[in-house]
């Protein structure tokens, strides 16, 4: 299958008035249609940068990425820790934030939202507050406002870790399934291991900075498992310590 | 209705009585030292005519009252406040605006901002006096000038606290940078504009005041010089019972506002 992206030899360098910083150091790895690719890694090496330049929020210092997509015009969505939702606007208008600007407020495009919204369940609270929904229920409109856009990547920054645990595992297999049922491919930069594993089909270890990629695991369940599910089974353990091992053991330089 | 428990209705009563006891400590209070004041007045404890006493003020807004005196300096000094008060408030938030979209002129200004904000305006008067002139013009100048400074460094600091999350959801779903203004930061700044709403109030009745002590021919304040040097108190303490009316019922339409968007939000 065609890659959707490809980062080739990354580099970035943050500049500060009292040092530089090599944040990111020959990083390249590439994402097919429909992965769902987690990465993780020693915390402060960068994950969220990554996104970031996926995004092209940030311009790597050297290197290239390529985006493979079919309609280039649509920038990856991004999903963050919060869900940042205006609490002065109802969950509709949350929703179809985006489509208001850049002249996408098409028929069709409001069709497509209203029924995302219809599909998870959301359509009895359209006219309610944000302020009146639980945490899971608001990640599911901030995935949903995601969406409505129609980004073929969608890259999601630690997206569960401002949830409560109970929470966070019926969020995972919520997200989950809208990412799979709307056939999305999906970047996961996460410092929970274990999410990691019971979400993708490949986790990214990187190495602490500057992030260079460590190792790539691929992960073999039985697509029609969830998330919660996946946690359940025999080779989950295994995996786990295999990539705890990789994330300890010190680089060699 | 929802049936409570006896503890509840036992805890709903003790509550109302404290509410009860503290509205009524409130009017209590007010009323003895009403009393005290106008006792001591009538039986000279002290010099009604140093102090004057309730019911010579209340003489005294009679008369102002029937010879029209009182409708036609209140409306002046209301004037000038509400001049004063939306010009300022306007300007503040436009420059506070303008200086958040533009770093650079921010970066430039920002120690300008603080001296000028510790200036002492009334330092200003003899200038504006001299620039503009003496009447109406001179005193909403002063009353703009109390208010637009400190209404700048509030908004700008609102604009600037926005959560740096947001604005880059907004980049990521494509807003340029009007629509971010006109869907993020604005409304988010909502509270922070209600709050400078009501620091204005109070600042520009004291700008207008300070600006009728310089230079007036009408107006509360300038009642109020005039009692002074005349030594008719009665009249100094009338146009500040007044004066007080008029703060509470702008500070309470302010407070409506705020009820109005803090309802039309949850």
């Amino acid at each position: 299958m065609e890659n959707l992206l490809e980062l080739k030899n990354i580099k970035l360098i943050y500049h500060s008035p009292k040092s530089e910083t090599l944040a990111i150091d020959d990083l390249s790895f590439s994402i097919k249609a429909g992965d769902f690719v987690s990465i993780v890694g020693p915390s402060g090496c960068g994950k969220t940068t990554i996104l970031s330049l996926v995004a092209s929020l940030m311009k790597p210092t050297s290197g290239e990425i390529i985006y493979g997509a079919k309609d280039k015009s649509i920038a990856p969505g991004y999903m963050f820790q919060r869900d940042n939702l205006f609490e002065w606007l109802n969950i509709w208008k949350n929703v179809s934030l985006g489509l208001s600007f850049k002249h996408r407020k098409t028929k069709e495009n409001v069709a497509y939202a209203k029924n995302l919204v219809e599909k998870y369940g959301l359509k009895d609270f359209m006219k309610h507050y944000p302020s009146e929904l639980s945490g899971g229920m608001r990640q599911r409109v901030a995935l949903i406002r995601t969406l409505s856009l129609r980004p073929e990547l969608l890259l999601l920054d630690e997206p569960f870790s401002a949830l409560d645990y109970q929470t966070r595992l019926a969020v995972q297999d919520d997200v989950f399934n809208i990412i799979k049922s709307e056939k999305k491919t999906a970047i996961l930069v996460t410092h929970d291991i274990s999410e990691a594993i019971a979400m993708s089909n490949k986790v990214i270890v990187l190495s602490s900075r500057p992030a260079k990629v460590k190792k790539i695991f691929d992960i073999d369940f039985d697509p029609s498992l969830t998330p919660f599910e996946r946690r359940k089974q025999d080779n989950f353990q295994p995996l786990y310590d295999l990539i705890w091992g990789e994330l300890q053991c010190k680089d060699i330089p | 209705m929802q049936r409570y428990s006896l503890d509840h209705k036992r805890y709903l009563t003790k509550l109302r009585l404290k509410n009860f006891s503290c509205h009524l400590a409130r009017i209590l209070l007010l009323i003895i030292l009403v009393a005290a004041w106008e006792l001591c007045a009538r039986y000279n404890v002290v010099d009604p005519f140093i102090t004057s006493s309730p019911s010579r003020i209340v003489k005294q807004l009679g008369v102002m009252i029937s010879d029209g005196s009182l409708f036609k300096h209140t409306w002046v000094t209301f004037y000038e406040t509400i001049l004063a008060f939306g010009i300022s408030t306007l300007l503040g938030t436009l420059v506070a605006l303008l200086l958040y979209s533009i770093p650079f002129v921010r970066q430039v200004l920002e120690p300008y901002l603080i001296v000028l904000n510790s200036l002492p305006k009334i330092a200003l008067g003899p200038l504006i006096i001299v620039w503009i002139g003496t009447g109406t013009k001179a005193i909403v100048v002063m009353g703009i000038l109390i208010c637009i400074v400190i209404t700048t460094i509030s908004m700008l600091n609102g604009y600037m606290s926005i959560e740096k999350e947001k604005l880059l959801l907004m980049k990521t779903i494509g807003a340029n940078k009007l629509q971010t203004l006109l869907k993020l930061v604005i409304p988010a700044t909502l509270p922070d504009f209600i709050s400078v709403l009501k620091i204005n109030v109070g600042m520009s009745l004291v700008g207008v005041i300070m600006g009728e002590y310089l230079t007036s021919k009408a107006g509360l304040g300038y009642l109020i010089v005039y009692g002074g040097q005349v030594f008719k108190l009665d009249l100094v303490m009338a146009s500040i019972f007044v004066l007080c009316l008029m703060a509470m019922i702008m500070y309470f339409v302010v407070a409506l506002l705020e009820h109005y968007f803090a309802k039309k939000r949850s």
